[in-house]
């Protein structure tokens, strides 16, 4: 369809067109993101080839000292007259040094084994003594934080090395040098993603990044009950507990409840997203109807859920579905004769929907929130030519609220949709995972992937093993969500304004 | 009069100690000096060169008070060493995570259970027991078997408790009835309470298959599978076909609920009789008041014969962690408070049930209906030893089956099934 | 045919009031039974009727009185301050990185926004135990602070429902600042944040609601140390096994004097709440 063809639609149409051509390109688009992530490693390739390049060029056309620079952090800006930052390239380079020889190479030169000192016993009189030997954790964690502080100091090297290059050809032109009060106060201006990054990414980078590389490595290694540190060394095993969860045949109970709690956690994922969504808007709906009186009060009854701490409404819950609990002494006395339903303990089906069913207790009211907002949103004219078109409530509804509401939050969907593969606290808290099974390695049938891990984590230190079904629970996240967000109408308009 | 009492008993067992030490060691200082301090009520030479001693005790908020109290008595004993106790709240059940997570800023001596042992001996962080002959000696058998591996004991015997038995209010179960299930059962319907217990947790539930003569027998050489004493299969199902139309029987008065409700049920009325845990003892002495009655468990009538309920026993222990940093200082104050005295004071002010063979034959503890109730349940019990972590899952899976409406208590075959089912499973790492 | 379109727009309404009334009567009765029974004097942790019968502070009292090993006031305090100090630096993290992504270009922009969505998508749960042991290198195991900066930390992440909110906000309005030679920074606090009440508000409250409910991460980082919990692992060891026969009735009342503020300042921030919610959501 041409432009032209397009603004004669009427806004009706345009938007029944709008809503086909989104769906039509899905798959165009989920191409593209596999795509895409080639692109991305080719960039990087080519990207790291160039920096090597530049690095070279920089030094056989650089004077004798942007030479030494190479060497010695910041001699380029001292030759130049920039005092302060070529100190402080200094101290970097000093204190790097220094942190390697005292805490970095000695944990880094036993990265590839992760220590070999065995733990021993020792006698000390008619007692024993425990003299511990390496601690595998703690070798593979500091190796990790040397790897990062190391990438650090490199780019602040190569940052060196260029701006005494940089120095170098100003000088040449003469062009003026900045100083050091100058360069500080480009930090609230031009440089101002600078000053506004550094302290968070900083902050990720430490308790954020760091640690996530350190658990993606625990999953090659045999980090758990048998092999705990600082009693006893744990070391690489490579995919192992990779295979042991994937591989039904050889994995044993591990392989069978891995694959059973996927299956489980994509259909609570998908009950749990669509009952939210689906029963929340039409609440939503209701309450914005026109007509309705007392709106806030309606909207307030539900968002007042919102604000109880989850692990109190949940553990309460908990407690009203036990076969004492309130749920059944209210139908008890509805009835007139003794209720006592098992919700939670002991049939598993019967405890999938009722976590179903609780969930929508917990999540509606967010539906409710963010759908009054949106519907209070929808363009009135769109109503006005279904109208003359002849539409009544009822087709006005399923032709132009749901499609406009699916549309505007078809992303938030998705991220709910992960949301929920990682929703630990209604399972957790409300039935621990239960009824349990014989089954399931160290899980329920209500169990979720997130909360076996926790489980395997806290309760059984099973790290390896936590780690990898961590890793696969990524993939699968990370996948629907990055698809979705390049298909996201925020990405492509986000510089309509600019 | 009790500190000397203490004093002299603390130095009655160094001596022991010694005596059973002196000959593994042919050197050292321990046992010279061992020696030369015999006799003395302030033997301090077992501290070997440790001074300016801070050791970090955990043990559950009931206990804390008296733990208090008996640091202080042991810090008094030894007057020229400058000991500094603190004593932290920490649950036994959780003694172990909290281990193995960082066992460097755990406590030097701590209290746990006797299922988490292997699990501790495994990552190396708790102590083998120095005074290993004086334990053996002064202890329950069984306790000390628990805490043994390859032959080495890893924890000293604190109590012999850790079980479950009969709670009943004597109103509702008539004197004479609480020996038999079906009778407990019959009163309870009677007066229209409920009897409760938590099949769906195997700490229970094994009682179903325990009664039926099948135990468990430690684990295979791999240190994770479980082994099992040999058992008539015909036996076991017919127990478990027993139980489970007991309970199908009297649907409306047995609950399977978590057994903090039993006290809960008591002080509200609505229970009977329920099998409860032995830290909830003190809950439902107060629940009940006069009306409290405890016993060990009751026999069930299999195909005409009156079976005794055999359950799952625990103990709990003192434990010393391997990372304490006045290792001999931690063993000595471990040793001490597993002493008969200290046993006795927590039987008395607590109402644990010691493992000590002394303090279980005191008149106190005879006298004690709630501890002779355990500790008579103890001589029908299988120890929560050496018991694999798929242990548990299967066999609450099979207090749930046999309680499940569905599940027909005449079927032989499905409970056939269901039983050799857990068992594959629990085997199967 | 008007008078049967009006009776049939009532009979519909009427419709629509009792459903409403039925279902916001099923969504407060849990609160409802919660703070009924906080006050409920007999009985152990559970009864087996709905409405107490008979009504006293005890476990309000005790929470505050009988304060041997479980602190309730301490846990109440320390929770304030952490979520207060959290909260700053969290709120602070999110705008900065959110205005960053979204008002000013840079070069390798995109990519940081990707990572940061990656980031996103990890299981928490896995990195508790390095984050555990860089704190303890930082010598900063078991204290307040490492909590504070465990619920910070991350906070950065989180940037997308006000990046989505900042990029409503027209660009014009920073170029003819920029034209009357205000720098980024001015710009930033001058112009964007009187501008962006509804997504401060809505950080503000995330972030500070965050601390009363985490019952996982702070377990693991204060261990035994039970004078610096935080009220969420200090009601949830009140119904552990070792204390449920006996506490269940204080952590209820525990948990309505945590719900209570929150409840309140969630009311009176609602409005701010639903727009940033809604502008940042649908964007982002």
């Amino acid at each position: 369809m041409k432009y032209i063809d397009y603004k004669q639609l009427n806004p009706f149409q345009k938007f029944a067109y709008n809503f086909t051509e989104f769906f039509k390109k899905l798959p165009g688009r989920v191409a593209a993101f596999f795509k895409a992530i080639g692109r991305f490693f080719v960039k990087l390739f080519t990207g790291i080839g160039k920096g090597v390049a530049n690095y070279v060029t920089r030094f056989i056309k650089g004077d004798f000292a942007v030479k030494l620079s190479y060497l010695i952090f910041g001699f380029g800006n001292f030759a130049k007259g920039q005092i302060i930052k070529g100190l402080l390239f200094l101290a970097t380079e000093v204190a790097y040094i220094y942190f390697m020889i005292t805490f970095g190479w000695p944990n880094l030169s036993k990265f590839n084994t992760l220590g070999t000192v065995e733990t021993q016993l020792v006698d000390d009189g008619p007692f024993k003594k425990t003299v511990f030997g390496d601690n595998s954790m703690l070798i593979l964690l500091y190796s990790v934080v040397t790897i990062a502080v190391t990438f650090v100091v490199l780019f602040i090297y190569i940052t060196n090395t260029k701006s005494a290059y940089k120095l170098q050809q100003l000088k040449s032109e003469g062009k003026h040098i900045m100083t050091f009060k100058e360069e500080t106060k480009d930090f609230l201006d031009g440089k101002f993603h600078v000053t506004m990054l550094s302290l968070p990414v900083t902050l990720i980078a430490i308790f954020t990044i760091m640690p996530l590389i350190f658990m993606i490595l625990i999953a090659f290694t045999n980090y758990n009950k048998s092999h705990m540190p600082p009693g006893t060394l744990f070391t690489w095993v490579g995919f192992e507990n990779f295979s042991q969860l994937v591989n039904v045949t050889t994995g044993g109970k591990r392989g069978v409840t891995f694959i059973e709690l996927t299956q489980w956690t994509i259909i609570w994922a998908i009950f749990a997203t669509f009952t939210n969504y689906i029963l929340g808007m039409i609440v939503a709906l209701m309450i914005n109807k026109k007509g309705i009186k007392l709106k806030s009060l309606w909207r307030t009854l539900f968002v007042i859920t919102i604000a109880v701490p989850q692990f109190v409404s949940l553990l309460l819950m908990n407690q009203m579905l036990q076969v004492n609990g309130a749920i059944n002494i209210l139908l008890s006395d509805i009835t007139g004769q003794e209720v006592a339903i098992q919700f939670l303990n002991t049939n598993a089906l019967m405890a999938r929907i009722t976590v179903i069913i609780i969930n929508c207790w917990v999540g509606i009211p967010y539906t409710i929130l963010s759908a009054s907002g949106i519907l209070m949103n929808i363009p009135a004219d769109l109503y006005e030519s279904a109208r003359i078109d002849g539409a009544g409530p009822v087709k006005q509804f399923t032709k132009i609220t749901l499609p406009y509401m699916l549309f505007v939050t078809a992303p938030s969907l998705i991220t709910q949709f992960v949301g929920n593969i990682n929703n630990f606290n209604v399972i957790y808290l409300l039935t621990g995972g239960g009824p349990s099974t014989e089954r399931f390695y160290q899980a329920g049938y209500t169990d979720i992937l997130v909360t076996w891990l926790f489980k395997l984590t806290m309760n059984q230190q099973d790290y390896d093993l936590a780690a990898a079904i961590g890793i696969l629970v990524f993939i699968v996240c990370a996948t629907l969500s990055l698809i979705t967000f390049n298909m996201s109408k925020s990405m492509k308009d986000e510089e309509a304004f600019s | 009069m009790k500190k000397i009492i203490a004093g002299l008993l603390a130095v009655m067992m160094m001596a022991t100690a010694f005596a059973g030490c002196g000959g593994q060691t042919s050197t050292g200082e321990g046992s010279s000096n061992g020696s030369s301090g015999e006799g003395s009520s302030t033997d301090t030479s077992l501290f070997g060169e440790e001074d300016n001693i801070s050791l970090k005790v955990w043990g559950p908020d009931a206990s804390i008070n008296l733990l208090k109290k008996q640091c202080d008595a042991f810090v008094a004993l030894y007057p020229e060493k400058k000991i500094s106790i603190e004593v932290v709240a920490q649950g036994e059940s959780d003694a172990a995570t909290q281990l193995l997570n960082d066992a460097s800023t755990a406590a030097d001596v701590f209290g746990l259970p006797s299922d988490q042992i292997n699990k501790l001996v495994n990552a190396k962080v708790i102590q083998e027991v120095a005074f290993a002959d004086e334990v053996k000696a002064n202890n329950d058998t069984n306790v000390v078997e628990a805490a043994t591996i390859d032959d080495k004991i890893y924890a000293y015997p604190e109590t012999a408790d850790n079980g479950y038995y009969l709670v009943y209010d004597n109103s509702v179960v008539k004197s004479g009835d609480e020996a038999k299930l079906e009778t407990i059962l019959e009163d309870c319907k009677a007066a229209g309470k409920k009897f409760i217990m938590d099949a769906g947790n195997g700490f229970y539930s094994c009682m179903f298959v325990f009664t039926g003569g099948l135990k468990t027998d430690g684990l295979e050489e791999d240190g994770l599978t479980q082994k099992f004493t040999d058992y008539n299969e015909d036996d076991v199902v017919a127990t478990m076909q027993a139980f489970s139309k007991l309970f199908h029987d009297y649907s409306s008065t047995f609950q399977s609920l978590e057994v903090s409700n039993i006290a809960s049920g008591f002080s509200s009325g609505t229970c009977g009789a329920g099998i409860d845990g032995t830290w909830d003892v003190v809950a439902n002495q107060t629940a009940l008041g006069d009306k409290y009655g405890a016993a060990k468990l009751p026999t069930i009538n299999v195909n005409g014969e009156d079976k005794q309920i055999v359950s799952m026993f625990g103990y709990k222990y003192v434990g010393v962690n391997a990372a304490a940093k006045f290792p001999r200082a931690a063993q000595i104050l471990a040793n001490y408070l597993t002493s008969e005295d200290c046993q006795l004071e927590r039987a008395q002010e607590l109402g644990w049930g010691p493992s000590n063979k002394a303090a279980a034959q005191s008149d106190f503890v005879k006298n004690n209906v709630t501890i002779s109730a355990i500790l008579a349940q103890a001589e029908n019990s299988v120890a929560q030893a050496d018991l694999a972590d798929q242990f548990w899952d299967p066999m609450g899976n099979l207090g749930n089956q046999l309680i499940a409406e569905k599940t027909d208590p005449t079927n032989t075959d499905a409970m056939k099934q269901l039983l050799n089912e857990t068992l594959t499973n629990i085997k199967d790492v | 045919m008007i008078k049967s379109y009006k009776a049939r727009r009532i009979i519909s309404n009427t419709i629509i009031y009792i459903v409403l009334a039925v279902l916001g009567i099923i969504w407060v009765s849990p609160l409802v039974y919660l703070v009924l029974h906080s006050f409920r004097a007999e009985g152990l942790a559970t009864v087996p009727y709905l409405i107490p019968h008979s009504y006293s502070f005890d476990n309000y009292i005790n929470l505050f009185v009988n304060t041997g090993t479980l602190n309730f006031p301490r846990w109440y305090l320390n929770t304030f301050v952490v979520a207060c100090c959290a909260c700053v630096i969290s709120t602070l993290s999110v705008l900065m990185v959110s205005y960053a992504f979204s008002r000013l270009r840079f070069k390798s922009r995109k990519k940081f926004i990707n990572v940061g969505m990656i980031l996103g998508m990890f299981p928490g749960f896995m990195t508790m135990i390095a984050i555990y042991y860089l704190l303890k290198a930082m010598n900063l195991s078991q204290t307040l602070v490492a909590l504070v900066i465990c619920y910070s930390a991350g906070a950065g992440l989180g940037f997308q429902i006000s990046k989505g909110f900042f990029d409503t906000i027209p660009r014009a309005l920073d170029e003819a600042a920029t034209v009357d030679g205000a720098t980024r920074n001015q710009i930033f606090w001058k112009i964007i944040l009187p501008m962006s009440k509804p997504i401060v508000v809505y950080t503000v409250l995330t972030s500070f609601i965050g601390p009363w409910t985490d019952f996982i991460l702070c377990k693991l980082i204060m261990g035994d140390n039970r004078d610096n919990y935080t009220v969420a692992i200090g009601l949830q060891l009140m119904v552990s096994n070792e204390f449920k026969v006996n506490y269940f009735k204080q952590f209820m009342a525990g948990s309505v004097l945590v719900a209570v503020p929150i409840t309140v300042l969630f009311l009176m921030m609602q409005k701010y709440y639903v727009e940033g919610v809604t502008a940042g959501g649908v964007k982002g």
